[in-house]
């Protein structure tokens, strides 16, 4: 079933006409062209798909696009601020948070989710906030430096 | 030696900045104009013969365009045994076999079709156990071994489903246990896994049939090896066919070799020109791409009482599952090694590499090391606990030094293995008793040292351009799986040509215009291409001095390059920017092209009967990690608590990259040993092909 819906993508507002079915993820990717949102699992199980729902953590692969009118999406192509790196995207530039990068994306915007809600998260409070996220190439430690090296910078501002 | 500038310093990612912001393109996320979307059908019986085949409901759905099966594709392939089908041939060697594949007009109708393919099987004896599958009275799994295609070096098919034997005989083990005050013989069991690289894999094919010309895009971390071996399946001219590499989201072994990239070339021989796109999802991954070798592992070890290793025999069995793939070499150069870096003077190995029923093994991070040390490592702790000795100190007795003759028959050179075997025991305080914890839980220290040889001899080549800006682009076929190549290049071209970081850019991967690169496998990249990029440079610095000695009337010889200039060595204000050179010599538009090539051509080929060789590597690598753990006495819980690694890396072109390449792996061993598993039932069905089981 064709739906249209009204939502606002990485700060703008657009009209689509969706099918119901499609997923979040699909509809990104495969629809809108915006590849940054990774598949990896396609069942919700390793966080590569991650983007911000009404500000909040969600795997896209899990979302109908049916549900959407009138919401806030945030994806990977949103996080930059104007022409400037996000702290966290510079961070995980610096500490060699990124390897091969296909879980990257999902780890930023989950890192973003957790970063808004708290600037000062324990590692503790880092890993069970990542621990969604599967990451096959960096053993997770330089993302945790990453994640604490950002939320250091944006706590000075 | 002069003062390095980049090669040896921390420097950043180059592809890091494109990763974060999710520009950077992957394999699967390629879209490519007026593309069709192909499915895959897999055989759901692990051994049968496949009866019949009807694809006529698939044909017909609206919006297929085509449907294919092994007669649309009567081709074979593989590295060293050509064993494998594009597609099922006449029967079915394990489930998740590519059995048929559609390519429609989207990917809801592609699968929709692929549900409408009727295939009727007649069950034949299913082997899963690659112990088992090779007894004599064993049905073979490939009833045409004898008449594959093979490389020189094979020795199988003497029993049956032996894909590979490999034999290594030093001194006489008889005499060696004879001699010993202790011997202690046990069996070991290395279970499957799956790389699970976070990027699924998928492969995208075009047949243009105006030119003749495939093109395939893949993330493949072999792409030279892939042309070669869809080059004679197909027996088209080289020429004719094209492999482009998108981003490559890990890989870790999964993504050399030919999985996807057989199903999308069959069908686009069918799609009147439009390129289609085969994607597997993660299931799918699991089932039908590449695993780690299983491996049954007999081992058997004479001792002295001081500790002194008198012999050493062990027969292992690689569970191959269905087809050979990388099966033989990771079965040669697994076994070789697998009796540890130690001085031996009685050592017996048979490696044999055994067809099963279940998916296709490959190469994986290690390379068939993880197995072989799995034994090997437990035997010398059990051997030490028996002897009262520390198991450091019974390796300190045993271990290779500098200069001694491996059992192999190679002088063995730059052994830093001593060193790291006290680095990494001395970070977690080894022979200090742990604090108890909790009552309840124990507190236990482990190590372990490796060895691994890399692939020999093999060759990479590169080119490196300066253009009239002064930029510098690299050639090379060394693929970015996330090890970090691109930048470890860019660091080696800009210290040669003595340029900023920023001014060097890699150039895409594209068999069309890239020099030849054996494979990103093995650990040999840094080493073999990095040594070929160094030639590239310094052949395109040899044509610049060459062009700036009339300019700076100084002989070619006295001038040198930093900081993007050419200068004289002795009067440094003396100067000119690359790129004016360039564009003075060859005008505005005009390029420096210099070419290198490597090759490591000592190394020699093993004997077939000793497995000696004097020299069968370019290079070792060595290596201890020694870990602590606290396990729950009523549970059996394992909590890791901490984790030292210390590797002999030679010298460190970007020690940030050294470092983060050694923690990924330390997480994946800890996976390896701890949680991993690829469950494959009696029936040959993988149980848990998802990341949650």
């Amino acid at each position: 079933m064709k739906k249209k819906i009204q939502i606002t993508l990485n700060g703008k507002s657009t009209s689509l006409e969706v099918s119901t079915h499609r997923l979040l993820l699909d509809l990104l990717r495969d629809e809108i062209g915006l590849t940054g949102t990774k598949e990896g699992c396609g069942t919700g199980d390793c966080g590569a798909c991650t983007v911000l729902l009404n500000g909040k953590p969600v795997n896209s692969c899990l979302i109908l696009s049916g549900e959407l009118d009138g919401a806030d999406i945030l994806t990977i192509e949103g996080l930059k601020i104007g022409p400037e790196l996000h702290p966290i995207q510079r961070a995980f530039v610096q500490d060699g948070g990124a390897q091969c990068g296909y879980c990257t994306p999902g780890m930023l915007m989950m890192s973003k989710a957790l970063l808004d809600e708290n600037q000062n998260p324990t590692e503790e409070e880092i890993r069970f906030a990542l621990s969604g996220n599967l990451c096959r190439c960096t053993g997770y430690a330089k993302i945790i430096q990453a994640v604490q090296e950002a939320a250091a910078i944006l706590r000075t501002r | 030696m002069a003062q390095l500038k980049v090669v040896g310093e921390p420097v950043t990612r180059v592809d890091a900045v494109e990763k974060v912001t999710g520009q950077a393109v992957y394999g699967y996320d390629l879209v490519l104009p007026n593309m069709l979307y192909g499915k895959t059908l897999f055989s759901p019986k692990a051994h049968a013969k496949i009866k019949k085949i009807n694809t006529d409901k698939a044909k017909h759905y609206p919006g297929v365009v085509a449907v294919v099966t092994g007669e649309d594709a009567p081709w074979t392939h593989g590295e060293t045994i050509k064993d494998k089908p594009f597609l099922a041939q006449g029967k079915v060697r394990y489930i998740g076999e590519p059995v048929a594949a559609v390519a429609a007009e989207d990917e809801d109708i592609a699968q929709a079709a692929v549900g409408l393919i009727e295939v009727e099987y007649e069950d034949l004896p299913v082997y899963t156990d690659p112990e088992e599958a090779c007894k004599p009275a064993c049905m073979p799994i490939h009833e045409d071994f004898d008449r594959y295609r093979k490389a020189d070096f094979i020795v199988g098919g003497h029993l049956p489903n032996v894909a590979e034997h490999f034999k290594l005989r030093t001194g006489d083990v008889a005499v060696g246990f004879k001699e010993s005050d202790l011997v202690l013989e046990e069996r070991y069991f290395v279970p499957i896994i799956q790389h699970s690289a976070m990027e699924p894999h998928s492969a995208h094919a075009q047949f243009d049939q105006q030119s003749g010309r495939l093109t395939i895009w893949v993330a493949n971390d072999a792409p030279f090896r892939a042309l070669h071996e869809i080059t004679e399946a197909l027996n088209m001219p080289k020429e004719q066919i094209r492999f482009i590499n998108p981003l490559q989201g890990g890989g870790f072994g999964s993504k050399g070799g030919l999985k996807v990239e057989p199903i999308a070339v069959a069908l686009a021989f069918h799609t009147n020109g439009r390129p289609v796109r085969v994607k597997f999802n993660r299931e799918e991954t699991f089932i039908s791409t590449l695993t780690r070798h299983e491996a049954v592992v007999y081992c058997k070890s004479g001792v002295k009482k001081d500790g002194t290793i008198m012999a050493r025999e062990m027969t292992i069995y690689w569970g191959a599952g269905a087809y050979a793939e990388k099966s033989p070499t990771v079965c040669i150069r697994g076994s070789l090694p697998a009796p540890g870096p130690y001085r031996i003077p009685h050592v017996k190995v048979d490696g044999y590499a055994v067809y099963t029923n279940k998916p296709v093994a490959g190469s994986y991070r290690g390379y068939g090391i993880p197995q072989g040390a799995w034994a090997c490592e437990q035997q010398m702790d059990e051997l030490a606990k028996r002897l009262g000795m520390d198991p450091v100190e019974l390796r300190m007795k045993n271990i290779f030094v500098e200069g001694d003759i491996a059992y192999w028959g190679e002088r063995l050179q730059a052994v830093g293995l001593k060193e790291t075997l006290v680095k990494a025991t001395e970070a977690i305080e080894w022979g200090k008793r742990p604090d108890q914890v909790k009552p309840g839980v124990k507190i236990g220290k482990g190590f372990a040292c490796i060895q691994k040889p890399t692939r020999s001899p093999t060759t990479s080549a590169a080119g490196v351009i300066v253009n009239g800006k002064g930029d510098l682009t690299v050639l090379a076929g060394t693929v970015e799986i996330g090890q970090g190549c691109n930048t470890i290049l860019s660091q080696i071209a800009a210290e040669e040509l003595g340029v900023p970081m920023d001014k060097v850019h890699m150039h895409p991967l594209d068999t069309d215009v890239i020099p030849f690169d054996a494979s990103t496998t093995s650990s040999r990249s840094t080493y073999h291409m990095g040594n070929a990029v160094r030639r590239a440079a310094i052949h395109a610095r040899e044509q610049i001095a060459e062009a700036a000695s009339p300019m700076l009337e100084a002989k070619a010889e006295d001038l040198d390059f930093a900081d993007g200039k050419v200068f004289l060595k002795v009067q440094p204000q003396m100067a000119i920017p690359l790129g004016e050179v360039v564009r003075r010599k060859l005008g505005a538009d005009g390029m420096v092209r210099g070419d290198g090539s490597y090759t490591y051509e000592i190394a020699k080929d093993l004997d077939l009967e000793t497995g000696h060789s004097d020299h069968a590597s370019a290079f070792y690598m060595y290596a201890t990690q020694a870990a602590v753990v606290a396990v729950d006495e009523e549970s059996g819980r394992v909590r890791m608590l901490r984790m030292s690694a210390a590797h002999d890396v030679g010298k460190a072109i970007n020690p940030l990259n050294c470092v983060a390449q050694i923690e990924g792996g330390v997480a994946m061993g800890i996976g390896s040993a701890l949680h991993e598993e690829l469950v494959v039932d009696d029936a040959g069905k993988v149980r848990n092909p998802s990341f949650l089981d």
